[in-house]
């Protein structure tokens, strides 16, 4: 008779908020440093970075080329419209950029930071106002569907905008985590604070780069978000995307089981906490779970040492994809990680006892937040 | 000789494993039994191909007499209505014999019971004599008794004695009914020639239709006879369950066909009226207490119990039909049940539970168990009679040929058609979907909604049996004239004789 084997139902412990915090206090990595978590680490970030590249030169591609194109059914093509591509297309040998779309979608709809405050502002419905002024010249179907419905091609241009510089900040994260799986095996990075830092370094240096975003039509070059917005990469970008995809992200059905007419989803977004770092690994490969696509992506582009790693696990080539998806919630707490140690108020070896308090409350807010995710996923 | 072919194939079979020298390993009595059961599959296929559908009465009839002074003789024969039977025997046993895995205590035994049960049902379908019939009907009572009380689970010898109590009696009822015709009638003619008033009074045929009703009716089950079988199937082991409702509970309704409408058409007309709503009332309790379980192969077993009830409706209405309806639901109940008791044990032997206040979100599309939750859907969609699945083909037809005659039974047993469901959906929202879980909630949820469950992958091997019924369900769903064309000419054969004494 079978009974119910302890072996088949694992409970990992979860950390507590001054646990995080003093962890980020400390210096200390979020997760735990072994071999084992070195080599999921950088394999899947590597894996990401190769998908990233993709997702990254797609939405730059779209915003460019597909804007305002009422019917972009080609727009996963990157502009290669030959018969090969479109077969592997159809016949879904491809990335999944609807992920990426997922993403700039949850961008869009959190709006927070300063790209999404330059989206609502003046200068940007003005540029927006000769965008469409040109684009009607040429195109009937704009310039009827424009007076019918004013705020229409506004919102299209928004979306536009965001997709591009979601492109922007791909292309960096893709290169930086390209660079760390080199940095791995030439023996530069050995250890978990070692891929930390080595994001950081790289966050930092890019934190400065401008963002912005013109079109060209009729041979005229229109900015969309013009490079006195003065919208950076780090401020603008990176910290209003790590809080809609990390951190708040959104509820589907098939992770989140929840009851709408009760208020079981909280109406105030900055309290969603459905993000990469909360997300629950096990229904990975569920019916109309995004994340499943970038699985799905990331598996195509595995290192085969982690690829060997993962046969050796579990169901083997069974549960891969949730398998990347655990890997990949480490690797985006060691990205956070990153990105707090960079954006920590002052140093950690500082002595005066006022940078030390604001240095603890910055730590204390996001130790907050961190803790109500999935820090079990830390220790093993 | 070829009918006898289909009793010789198991029994040698059974001598033969029983005898096997040296102490084998239990994967080579597996195999052994498998061999034996192709033979067998292949022998029943070959009695198809023999067999004239055109024709409605007995045929490849062997007869020898043997026992003259009790009127006990060697006749078999095969008609539309056993036929389909044996086909279902051969391929149930075979599937049997290839999902028994783990077999670690006495296999010799074990395979060689399996083989033997299937020999005796075989005896019993082809029987065309009382006596013989009930001494085959006798001889896969031990075999099952020991099968489920040396291989079963740990409440094994309550399930078992009790099953043994409930069809020991059944037993005695209808050794009774049969010895009381030839009291009665003064004569040992123990052949299936249908007994008429001219033979014997309607009291005694009324008398003795009941004993075999009761008799019967303990094996089918039928509500309120039906006590042993949850028990029975919660304690047998996943092959025995496949046996137990797949194939022996199809003795009682076949029994009922047989030597009930068949032997006593005056008294079943009488009765039939009563019989309809016993139907019904079957049906219900089935349907509402499978409603009430929490156990999954509780679940699927009151199920059995409310399926049957069908068989008994269109055994009342005793129309062409209806009668091809019964033949239809014992078939599609065969291999649907088979099927669902193949995929719960698949669920108990990874999870160790079927506890559906446990169980969640075995869909799992990487970690739990994908393709059985769709064959599982698939199987409770044929139970529930869907459209191009053997479930439609046999609930309509027993409904379609039962509604003239017994209206109020008939849709009081559609409503029960409704409720299963009603419970199959229950069982896979309960267990399939969600969040994957295989242990009760604990005081932290968020504890319980962090847990990582990691079940075994379901091997080939264990899902292409299951395969092979779900084909066999939608083939039969599909393509109702293969069967339909086998049993059409006998059953109307049968339903005529009847109207023709009523």
């Amino acid at each position: 008779m079978p009974v119910i084997s302890d072996d088949l139902v694992v409970s990992q412990r979860s950390l507590e908020a001054e646990e995080v915090a003093a962890k980020l206090l400390a210096g200390e990595t979020l997760l735990t440093d072994t071999p084992d978590h070195l080599l999921e680490v950088v394999g899947v970030l590597e894996s990401y970075g190769e998908v990233l590249d993709a997702y990254s030169k797609n939405l730059i591609f779209q915003g460019e080329q597909q804007f305002l194109n009422p019917f972009p059914l080609f727009k996963y093509l990157d502009g290669d419209l030959s018969p090969a591509k479109i077969w592997r297309h159809l016949n879904h040998d491809r990335i999944n950029f609807e992920y990426a779309e997922y993403c700039m979608k949850a961008m869009l709809w959190h709006g927070t930071g300063g790209l999404d405050a330059y989206l609502d502002s003046e200068p940007f419905r003005e540029n927006c106002q000769a965008i469409i002024n040109a684009k009607r010249r040429r195109d009937p179907l704009l310039a009827l569907l424009h007076p019918l419905f004013p705020q229409f091609l506004i919102e299209q241009i928004r979306n536009a905008a965001t997709t591009h510089a979601l492109g922007q900040f791909w292309r960096v994260m893709s290169d930086i985590f390209i660079d760390l799986a080199k940095a791995e095996r030439d023996g530069s990075v050995r250890s978990i604070p070692a891929v930390v830092e080595f994001i950081k370094q790289g966050l930092v240096a890019a934190a400065a780069n401008p963002i912005h975003y013109g079109v060209s039509i009729g041979g005229q070059h229109f900015w969309v978000l013009p490079p006195e917005a003065g919208l950076t990469f780090l401020v603008d970008v990176a910290v209003p995307y790590v809080e809609a995809v990390f951190l708040r992200g959104m509820p589907f059905l098939g992770t989140v089981s929840f009851n709408a007419q009760a208020q079981q989803i909280s109406p105030d977004q900055a309290r969603f906490t459905y993000g990469a770092l909360y997300a629950d690994p096990l229904p990975t490969m569920g019916a109309g779970i995004p994340p499943s696509l970038l699985m799905q992506d990331m598996y195509r582009h595995l290192p085969e040492p982690l690829h060997q790693w993962y046969l050796e696990r579990t169901r083997g080539e069974g549960d891969v994809r949730e398998k990347i998806c655990r890997s990949f919630q480490k690797s985006m707490f060691c990205v956070t990680n990153a990105a707090i140690n960079g954006t920590m108020p002052h140093p950690l070896s500082s002595s005066d006892p006022e940078q030390q308090a604001a240095n603890r409350a910055y730590a204390g807010a996001w130790a907050e937040r961190l803790a109500l995710g999935r820090t079990d996923c830390l220790g093993r | 000789m070829l009918l006898s072919s289909l009793l010789l194939i198991p029994f040698l079979g059974t001598a033969v494993l029983l005898l096997w020298p040296g102490k084998p390993a239990p994967g080579y009595l597996r195999m052994v039994t498998i061999v034996i059961l192709v033979l067998q599959l292949l022998a029943s296929a070959l009695v198809t191909l023999r067999f004239d559908p055109a024709q409605a009465g007995m045929q490849l009839q062997e007869f020898h007499s043997w026992v003259p002074g009790i009127g006990l003789d060697y006749a078999l024969g095969v008609d539309g209505l056993s036929l389909p039977l044996v086909l279902i025997n051969a391929a149930l046993t075979l599937v049997s014999a290839v999902i028994t895995r783990d077999i670690d205590k006495r296999p010799r035994i074990y395979f060689a019971m399996l083989v033997l049960i299937s020999g005796a049902v075989n005896g019993a379908f082809l029987a065309e004599n009382l006596l013989l019939f009930f001494l085959f009907y006798e001889l896969e009572l031990i075999p099952l008794w020991l099968l489920i009380s040396v291989w079963g689970g740990a409440n094994k010898a309550y399930a078992a004695t009790k099953f043994l109590i409930f069809t020991a009696f059944s037993g005695m009822l209808i050794l009774g009914a049969f010895l009381g015709l030839a009291l009665l009638t003064g004569s040992v003619d123990f052949s299936l020639t249908p007994v008429l008033s001219d033979r014997l009074a309607m009291g005694g045929q009324i008398v003795l239709l009941g004993a075999l009703l009761v008799g019967f009716g303990i094996k089918i089950p039928l509500v309120p006879l039906h006590n042993w079988l949850p028990d029975a199937h919660t304690q047998a082991s996943t092959p025995v369950s496949v046996l137990l409702a797949g194939v022996l509970l199809k003795l009682g309704t076949y029994g009922l066909l047989r030597f009930g409408l068949q032997l006593f058409p005056e008294a079943w007309a009488k009765l039939a009226p009563g019989l309809a709503i016993w139907a019904a009332i079957s049906v219900l309790y089935g349907s509402l207490a499978a409603i009430a379980q929490t156990d999954m192969k509780r679940m699927v077993a009151f199920s059995s119990v409310g399926h049957m009830g069908y068989v008994l409706l269109a055994a009342a209405a005793n129309t062409p039909v209806s009668l091809l309806g019964a033949v239809f639901q014992m078939v599609s109940h065969g291999l649907i049940s088979a099927l669902l008791f193949l995929l719960v044990g698949i669920v108990y032997r990874k999870t160790g539970t079927r506890d559906l206040k446990v169980l969640h979100g075995l869909l799992n599309p990487e970690k739990g168990l994908p393709f059985t939750g769709s064959m599982m859907i698939v199987a409770v969609m044929a139970s529930a009679g869907l459209p191009g699945m053997a479930g439609f083909i046999s609930e309509f037809l027993v409904f379609r040929g039962s509604i003239a005659a017994f209206p109020l039974a008939t849709l009081l047993s559609m409503v029960g058609s409704g409720l299963t469901a009603v419970y199959f959906l229950l069982l896979v929202n309960r267990a399939f979907f969600g969040r994957l879980s295989i242990t009760p909630d604990s005081e932290d949820p968020r504890r319980d909604a962090r847990l990582d469950v990691q079940l075994a992958v379901v091997s080939p091997r264990e899902t292409i049996p299951a395969m092979a019924l779900v084909a066999g369900v939608v083939g039969l769903g599909l393509l109702p004239m293969s069967l339909s064309r086998l049993s059409d000419a006998s059953l109307t054969a049968l339903a005529l004789q009847a109207m023709g004494v009523s």
